[in-house]
């Protein structure tokens, strides 16, 4: 063993699995960046000294995760806790990443255990605070809905990420210093990501995405096509298409109460905490009301009255946090209306505003945050990492963080200044998206080249193998064009 | 009378994956959301439509409406409908012929106790839907088509 781990090492692991998994206080773009196993992998690496295997060992982790989405809390493995696993293993006991792959991946399972407790065990959250608010007693949200599920789940998270390290340990100290294990474990990591890839490959149901994969998988083997190469045209094809409706501005219109910073503020806030105490009961319910405390701040000054507001947004809540946010915005502005108009909080329809407006917006938003933006910037700074270039694959990464601020600061204000016509708008703009046209196309090439580039070194050894690889190839492209005969891309 | 192959209760309505994957599993054309209050308001008719998946009519109508569309001639439509609460579904029974009642997802709400997952009724609403059970209704629970159904029988 080359570096050995410190507890101080330990510590720090766990709290970035706390952050990274908590998909809090990281402005939103936590689970868009930390969240992701490149990312995960290099963090990890950082803290180990090692960043180039970490993020080797990462990328591939996320290989076989690049087509997650997660829809109100349901996924199949924890990516993040995967990653740190096959990135310890990888640096601790210099492995192939492909080996630390194969070692970690079912680590997934166990990761998952807290996401799937997290939402239950936030309940209690919930009813706290409710018994707190019923009995007049002191309920500040940030307390129920920010610090309590935050601290829970530091400790939930450290939990898992012992019993992971004393699992992960224990079966490398057993198994790992025979080369036959060795030798097993990288052919079971090598199948788990081909199999990945050509997995998501028949998902997009597609001829011709199949052949932009096979021929960008035989140009980058036969030519040794680089993978910054391919980054700079798709950059170029990416700022020709890009969206602007989407990201478009907004008029600052006279503020009436509510000034700017406040919106900004309030935006802070459920950027911040929109996930923090996700139940099944509320979802986002509470995040909804947390966000809203210093707008009632703002509006009342009568503590009882801000308490009553605050406590009407707990309801039910449940939408893309980003694509989402006109319906903040538009919200903001109805109560600043009411208070105008004098209403009271029965009066008005602002309840069922939130919920006709939720539903759309998060089926729409995941649709293109999750299933467009996510898979086409990682998936580029996968390619760029396994081909070398560390430093440059940050940027595809830091480029979807952008966007997605954008995406939801945007709304944000939009919603507030331009009422409700913003989301109609939004949903206009999604739905004619060209990035979202043209993703399956751009999303098979980096997906071809990733692929030629993992297998280049086993390929270039050997020309058997070469003709091996590209005979399977032709052979599921042939088989593959009787099974889809026209395009069909109704996701 | 035209085809209904499943109406479906969620809160969300026409909700993205979730509804996409029953249109591809029951080769659904047509979706109607059944809900009278989202039928008169125009904004939110205007909003569901933009919304709508690629190839599929969708269309938001008053149960009295959708009640008189059903009864129209069949021209081979298969016809998933949403709605998002119980009371639509009572009434909308009593009047046409449904196989399968779906409860996909229902938050919860006051009155309202966990009854399975992400689904929330209240004891009224459960005995509705035993209710509807009895008349050889099929009302189960099912998030998504490969999902383990949870029937709910009129006992």
């Amino acid at each position: 063993m080359a570096i050995e781990m410190t507890y101080g090492n330990f510590f720090l692991l766990s709290l970035f699995y706390f952050w990274a998994s908590s998909t809090s206080l990281s402005l939103g773009i936590g689970y868009y960046t930390v969240y992701r196993p490149i990312i995960a992998g290099m963090v990890t690496g950082l803290i180990l000294k090692d960043v180039q295997t970490g993020m080797q060992a990462g990328a591939l982790i996320n290989i076989i995760y690049i087509d997650f989405v997660s829809t109100g809390g349901s996924f199949k493995g924890d990516q993040c806790l995967t990653a740190i696993i096959a990135a310890t293993a990888a640096i601790l006991f210099s492995l192939d990443p492909i080996e630390a792959a194969a070692i970690a991946f079912p680590f997934g399972f166990l990761g998952i255990l807290i996401w799937k407790y997290r939402l239950k065990i936030n309940n209690i959250f919930v009813r706290i605070y409710e018994k707190k608010y019923r009995e007049n007693k002191f309920s500040d949200i940030c307390i129920y809905n920010g610090l309590l599920p935050q601290l829970l789940l530091y400790l939930m998270s450290f939990a898992v990420i012992v019993t992971a390290f004393f699992l992960m340990f224990l079966f490398c100290n057993l198994l790992i210093y025979s080369d036959k294990v060795t030798n097993i474990l990288y052919y079971v990591g090598m199948t788990l990501v081909v199999f990945s890839a050509f997995n998501i490959l028949f998902k997009l149901r597609n001829k011709k995405n199949f052949i932009i994969f096979a021929s960008f998988f035989i140009v980058t083997i036969l030519f040794s096509l680089r993978a910054y190469q391919l980054f700079i045209v798709l950059l170029i094809i990416l700022s020709f298409i890009s969206d602007y409706k989407i990201f478009a501005g907004y008029n600052n219109q006279k503020n009436r109460i509510i000034r700017k910073r406040d919106l900004v503020y309030s935006w802070f806030i459920w950027k911040n905490f929109s996930h923090s105490c996700y139940s099944y009961e509320r979802l986002m319910g509470m995040a909804f009301a947390h966000s809203m405390k210093n707008i009632f701040k703002r509006l009342y000054s009568d503590r009882d009255t801000v308490r009553k507001a605050i406590h009407s947004h707990t309801e039910f809540f449940n939408t893309e946090p980003n694509m989402g946010t006109p319906i903040h915005g538009y919200i903001i502005s109805l109560e600043e209306e009411r208070k105008l108009k004098n209403e009271s909080f029965e009066e008005g329809n602002i309840s069922y505003i939130k919920k006709s407006m939720m539903g759309i917006a998060a089926g729409l938003g995941d649709s293109f945050t999750q299933v467009v933006l996510t898979p086409l910037y990682i998936s580029m700074s996968l390619m760029l990492c396994l081909d070398g270039s560390y430093y440059l694959s940050l940027l595809p990464v830091a480029l979807l963080a952008l966007n997605i601020i954008f995406i939801s600061y945007k709304g944000f204000m939009k919603g507030y200044y331009h009422g409700r016509d913003s989301l109609m708008e939004r949903i206009k703009a999604v739905k004619n998206s060209k990035i979202k046209k043209y993703f399956p196309f751009m999303f098979s090439a980096i997906l071809g080249s990733t692929m030629g580039n993992l297998l280049y070194p086993a390929v270039v050894e050997n020309i058997l193998t070469k003709i091996i690889i590209i005979l399977v190839i032709l052979l599921t492209f042939i088989v593959q064009t009787k099974r889809f005969p026209g395009p069909n891309s109704n996701l | 009378m035209k085809k209904v192959v499943l109406l479906r209760i969620d809160d969300r309505l026409l909700h993205g994956q979730v509804v996409v994957s029953w249109i591809h599993f029951l080769k659904v054309n047509e979706v109607i959301i059944t809900d009278d209050e989202y039928a008169r308001d125009e904004f939110m008719c205007q909003l569901i439509e933009a919304s709508a998946p690629e190839n599929i009519a969708v269309q938001v109508l008053t149960v009295y409406d959708t009640v008189s569309y059903l009864m129209g001639e069949d021209e081979g439509s298969r016809i998933l409908i949403l709605c998002k609460n119980i009371e639509t579904v009572k009434n909308l029974v009593e009047k046409v012929e449904i196989d399968t009642i779906n409860l996909g997802g229902l938050g919860a709400a006051q009155g309202r106790k966990r009854f399975h997952n992400s689904i929330h009724l209240s004891d009224e609403e459960i005995n509705i839907l035993k209710d509807i059970a009895r008349k050889n209704v099929n009302v189960e629970v099912k998030m998504l088509p490969k999902d383990k159904a949870v029937v709910i029988n009129g006992n």
